[in-house]
């Protein structure tokens, strides 16, 4: 027992408390993830205690200029509490994230709802060299980084190096023999070595072992080079190359990898979507999103909005944007049939093509123009999630128009939401479909 | 190995600035326990942390939490310095290795003053007054580690048993001494429940068949058995609802489907963790006051005077910069504000005081007599003892009751480097007037912003208002030690609560930008609602009474005269999270074995009035209500109690709302 312990028990019971996946689905804050990252809340504190009401509690912040009737951001949690001093599990009510990639998640979801959708064929995956970047021991000589081997050199040769001619003075010095001027100069941190010492000794005339008095009188008389200096005058005769020093460039592999899915989301943004009807859509397409996006080794997504008229928006305005005008389903199918022609060809690419909307269109646009267009591009599956939190409006037709004519047909879905307690079986009803198709 | 070389090798380095800061620690008038320091590693530091400051702790999972959200916290800040001390005596305090000197020296400085804290301050008398913390903790950790590997217990229910207890944890009467519920002496303690427990035992012992025992000796005649003689208990409502379980709770025995008397490990267990509950309330009790008591002395001594180097400083500032400066409210922060608002207006009380005295000021007329300019002036401390200097050693006066002879001897002789250490000649009373709080630069015109209000009270009380002819004659006679003083006397007897209450003012909550805020329901998100001082000091009591936990009580041991267990919420205004209190409830089933009732009233609010609310931007006033919530160990029921029913415990006068009238519907 012991820490580690304790830490493998948290994990337990930290996987214990996780939000179930179809309750985060429906219910959670989907806000906190990103499109890489799925964030799914734990309690931190999971121990229950009696507590005040956060809302009816109120606080105290800081900070200039507070004026009454000014928003506050959530209280935020404290840090410096329970840092220290030993104050367990003083975080107060704030969550921890579960954090899961979409891989796992798509596995979840799997598992969750007896789903098994495989990713279809258009993988080719392709090994490329790419630019000299890598390095490695061996190569052909071609590709011998020299520059990296000179420095390495030079380097070697500036620690052997030492002032030859001082320490052959040291020698001469009477009473000094090889052994004394190696201690010497082990004290002066010189690099040489006692054989060199040795065999400079033996040159040397009786007269020229005893020319100087003392070491005082020696570095007295004796100008001493630095290596640096001597280099600079001298140049460099050799450098000291090693095979250990040697480095090949070596080109990086690019795995080129092709099992590409582009999912288009397509949202009515006109006047009669309120509020509830987005956080709806939001709900059904994000996890729809990441399960695509865990599935496939490339996910792309194009977004686009519409009224009458269609736009493409980035994901962060995607389930933001309200417009005033009317409605016309089918600028938002032109829109997305011809950005998929020019950027996402049928051949290289898994295409969805998810739609939703609260059913209501323009007279005759279903029939007329939509339906077609849902014929004339190519893709794995098509769907429409009719979201209308407060049942049926009259003229809300599109998606009963689009199943009915759909109904033989195995890639195109129909699901209808009306409380987030409908997300998951519309998930279902979606991912299903192409599973069927298979 | 090599850690533990690296580990003496910085041990070495700090051995100076540990002797020295402790020096400087009782120079300055503090008087800390003794502190043993320990070079840990990073991971050990992290380790320590998790386990709230010791090395040995009962295992548990929520360590295990700690240690992570510890890691991850850690990584993100780039695993900057903490502190860990423990209040014992002597003191243990932890270095991690990896700090930088600044770092180093900014905890040490940080763990004298806590250690003063622990030793000065009376409510860590409360638990004892030498706790012995660490051994104590290693050997709770001891015995339930032995629990837990007792192979005739299940160790998933020693964890659940320990999961139970801590729900109340803070259910105790923190300001009360603690006192062990012993264990040894049975009878005295025996109640009538034990009793009919112990009977329904020895029915069962006898092996009396099903039908003589459901005719004689039924549940009926036990239940009698039971509440015969018994009235309401506890006389009084009991705060130390860990205490009353631990002497009359029972278990829930799955199996039996009754209740049945707690095993021997369960008592000792629950007994255990309250010890533990009553020995950290201290430290929870005083977080405002010992953080910023700690990080002003902190201050003192590596800024004001110099124990961090000048290379080392920038670090040090940097250091202060990110764990002062962090969002929210900030008990670190707020302390050091509110010490360093008590040692201004301590040190202006006694400007005032004497400026009141000379002759023809009075209250009305300071601020036309007197130019607050010729005052700062007047108070600056004595160069000669701000700027010591080698060179200026020679002019010091060994009588000066500033200077302290001792030093100012073996700093001539050269016993030690007085431009490193120049505090080391200097008295206490030197050193109060060097780091004299009402000049420095941030505090310039705090005097002459004296109102008028404080200056009539504090003549009120002034007999001997002629003694001096000029004002310059007045101020030569300040006492510059007085606001130290009054800090250490509040470190002693003050805790995080009395220590608000009694000196937040309008001044401080201006000067430190301090505001309220509230939900409001017609914008759904929150608002600010006042900067008023005595709704920040209400919200603030709010968060530092009783933990910021809402008080709970046992009320009746044996409710409806059914030995059920009655839990009173002393509603104050501000409602439960009543979810939570309904799974706490659940534990504190566990805890007392039969069903368990919690007493509370909650605001309530419909949504038409939330919507009218919404479109007139008008707080709605939610109506309040008793409501009973009870398990039976099988389900929740939540019922409406009539308002007679409540009243004991529905709030009085304080009221925490902070809301504008005019915001109200």
């Amino acid at each position: 027992m012991g820490l580690e312990d304790d830490l493998e028990r948290y994990r337990e019971v930290g996987e214990e408390r996780r939000q179930d996946l179809a309750e985060f689905i429906q219910y959670g804050d989907l806000g906190q993830s990103r499109p890489d990252e799925v964030k799914i809340p734990i309690k931190i504190v999971d121990l229950p205690e009696f507590a005040y009401d956060q809302r009816d509690m109120g606080g105290v912040g800081q900070g200039e200029g507070a004026e009454e009737g000014q928003p506050v951001g959530e209280p935020q949690p404290q840090p410096g509490d329970g840092d220290e001093d030993g104050e367990p599990g003083e975080e107060g009510g704030e969550h921890e994230y579960y954090e899961m990639d979409p891989e796992e998640f798509a596995q979840e979801l799997d598992e969750e709802l007896g789903l098994d959708l495989e990713p279809k064929g258009k993988q080719v995956v392709e090994e490329k060299e790419g630019d000299f970047t890598d390095m490695t021991r061996t190569g052909p000589s071609s590709t011998l980084d020299f520059e990296q081997l000179f420095k390495k050199g030079l380097k070697r040769k500036l620690a052997m190096d030492f002032d030859r001619d001082f320490v052959r003075e040291a020698l001469k010095v009477d009473g000094m023999g090889p052994a004394s001027v190696f201690e010497w100069a082990r004290e002066e941190h010189i690099p040489v070595s006692k054989a060199w010492l040795e065999d400079e000794y033996g040159e040397l005339s009786s007269e020229e072992k005893t020319a100087w008095a003392s070491m005082d009188e020696m570095e007295d008389n004796v100008e001493r080079t630095s290596t640096a200096d001597r280099i600079r005058r001298e140049g460099i005769d050799s450098i000291p190359y090693r095979r250990e020093d040697e480095r090949y460039r070596y080109p990086e592999i690019i795995e080129e990898r092709e099992k590409n899915v582009v999912v288009v989301n397509i949202r009515d943004v006109s006047g009669s979507m309120r509020e509830k009807k987005r956080e709806l859509v939001e709900r059904t397409f994000t996890p729809l999103d990441w399960y695509l996006t865990g599935k496939y080794d490339n996910a792309e997504f194009v977004y686009i909005a519409h009224d009458a008229e269609a736009w493409e928006v980035d994901r962060d305005e995607f389930f933001g944007i309200r417009s005033g005008g009317g409605t016309r389903i089918s600028s938002a199918y032109e829109l997305a049939a011809a950005v998929l022609e020019e950027e996402y060809p049928w051949s290289d690419w898994n295409r969805y093509v998810f739609a939703a909307g609260d059913s209501e269109n323009s007279s005759n646009d279903t029939e007329e123009q939509v339906i077609p267009l849902m014929e004339q591009i190519p893709a794995n599956l098509h769907a429409y999630v009719e979201t209308q939190p407060s049942g049926n409006a009259i003229n809300a037709t599109h998606a009963e128009e689009v199943e009915r004519h759909f109904r033989e047909s195995g890639d195109v879905a129909v699901a209808y939401v009306s409380k987030p307690a409908d997300v998951v079986d519309a998930i279902y009803t979606i991912l299903s479909t192409e599973e069927q198709h298979d | 190995m090599t850690d533990r070389y690296e580990a003496k090798k910085i041990a070495e380095e700090l051995e100076e600035p540990v002797d020295e800061a402790s020096n400087l620690a009782h120079k300055l008038g503090l008087s800390p326990y003794p502190v043993n320091y320990w070079i840990v590693d990073y991971d050990e530091m992290n380790e320590l942390i998790a386990y709230g400051g010791f090395q040995q702790r009962y295992p548990h999972w929520r360590w295990g939490m700690q240690y992570d959200q510890q890691q991850k916290q850690s990584q993100f800040l780039g695993g900057k310095a903490f502190e860990i001390v423990n209040n014992d005596n002597p003191s243990h305090a932890f270095l991690q290795e990896s700090n930088t000197m600044a770092d180093q020296k900014a905890v040490i400085t940080h763990v004298e003053a806590h250690a003063d804290f622990f030793a000065n301050n009376e409510w860590f008398g409360m638990f004892a007054d030498n706790p012995d913390a660490a051994a104590m903790l290693a050997r709770h950790a001891d015995a339930i580690r032995e629990y837990m590997l007792d192979p005739d217990i299940d160790r998933a229910a020693v964890e659940k048993w320990i999961d139970h207890v801590l729900c109340l944890e803070d259910n105790i009467d923190q300001h009360e001494v603690f006192g062990p519920v012993e264990t040894e002496h049975r009878d005295e303690l025996v109640d009538a429940d034990e009793d009919a427990e112990d009977l329904s035992e020895r029915l069962d012992e006898l092996d009396l068949s099903e039908e003589v025992k459901g005719q004689v000796f039924d549940e009926e005649w036990l239940e009698a058995q039971r509440s015969e003689g018994e009235v309401t208990f506890p006389a009084e409502p009991e705060k130390d609802v860990l205490g009353f379980l631990r002497k009359h709770g029972m278990q829930y025995d799955e199996d039996a489907g009754k209740a049945v008397g707690m095993t021997d490990w369960q008592r000792e267990i629950l007994e255990i963790l309250r010890r533990e509950a009553y020995y950290f309330a201290p430290q929870k009790m005083s977080k405002v006051m010992n953080e910023g008591w700690a990080a002003y002395w902190e201050s003192v001594m590596m800024t004001k005077e110099a124990f961090a180097g000048t290379d080392e400083f920038i670090s040090y500032a940097d250091h202060m910069a990110q764990v002062l400066g962090s969002p929210g409210l900030n008990p670190y922060k707020l302390g050091l504000q509110l010490w360093q608002y008590v040692e201004n207006t301590t040190n202006r009380r006694e400007v005032v005081e004497r400026i009141l005295r000379v002759d023809g000021i009075t209250w009305r007329n300071v601020h036309d007599r007197v130019d607050f300019e010729t005052v700062q002036d007047l108070i600056a401390p004595d160069s000669a003892i701000t700027s010591i200097t080698p060179d200026s050693l020679d002019e010091l006066d060994a009588e000066d009751p500033r200077i302290d002879a001792e030093g100012l001897e073996s700093a001539r002789a050269g016993e030690f480097d007085v431009s490193t250490y120049p505090w080391k000649v200097l008295t206490y009373e030197g050193l109060a007037e060097r780091h004299y709080s009402l000049v420095e630069p941030q505090n310039r015109g705090f005097v002459s912003r004296v109102s008028q209000a404080e200056l009539e009270r504090v003549s009120r009380y002034m007999f001997d208002d002629s003694r001096y002819e000029t004002v310059e004659e007045a101020l030569a006679d300040i006492d510059y030690t007085r606001g130290w003083d009054r800090m250490r006397e509040i470190r002693e007897s003050h805790n995080d609560v009395t220590f608000l209450d009694e000196f937040l003012t309008q001044e401080f909550v201006d000067d430190n930008d301090y505001f309220t805020y509230e939900f409001t329901q017609s914008t759904g998100d929150y608002r600010v609602t006042s900067t008023d001082y005595e709704d920040v000091k209400k919200k603030l009591m709010l968060r530092f009474t009783n933990f910021g936990k809402p008080t709970v009580v046992v009320a009746d041991g044996n409710y409806n005269n059914r030995n059920e267990l009655l839990l009173a919420h002393k509603y104050n205004g501000v409602m439960l999270d009543i979810e939570q209190a309904k799974d706490t409830l659940k534990r504190v089933f566990h805890l007392w074995g039969r069903p368990v009732n919690l007493k509370t009233i909650v605001k309530e609010l419909d949504e038409h009035d939330i919507e009218v609310a919404k479109r007139r931007d008008r707080e709605p006033e939610p109506e309040e209500r008793g409501k009973l919530i009870r398990y039976d160990g099988e389900e929740v029921e939540v019922r409406d109690l009539d308002w007679e029913d409540v009243e004991d415990i529905a709030a009085t006068e304080v009221d925490y709302d902070t809301k504008p009238d005019e915001w109200l519907a």
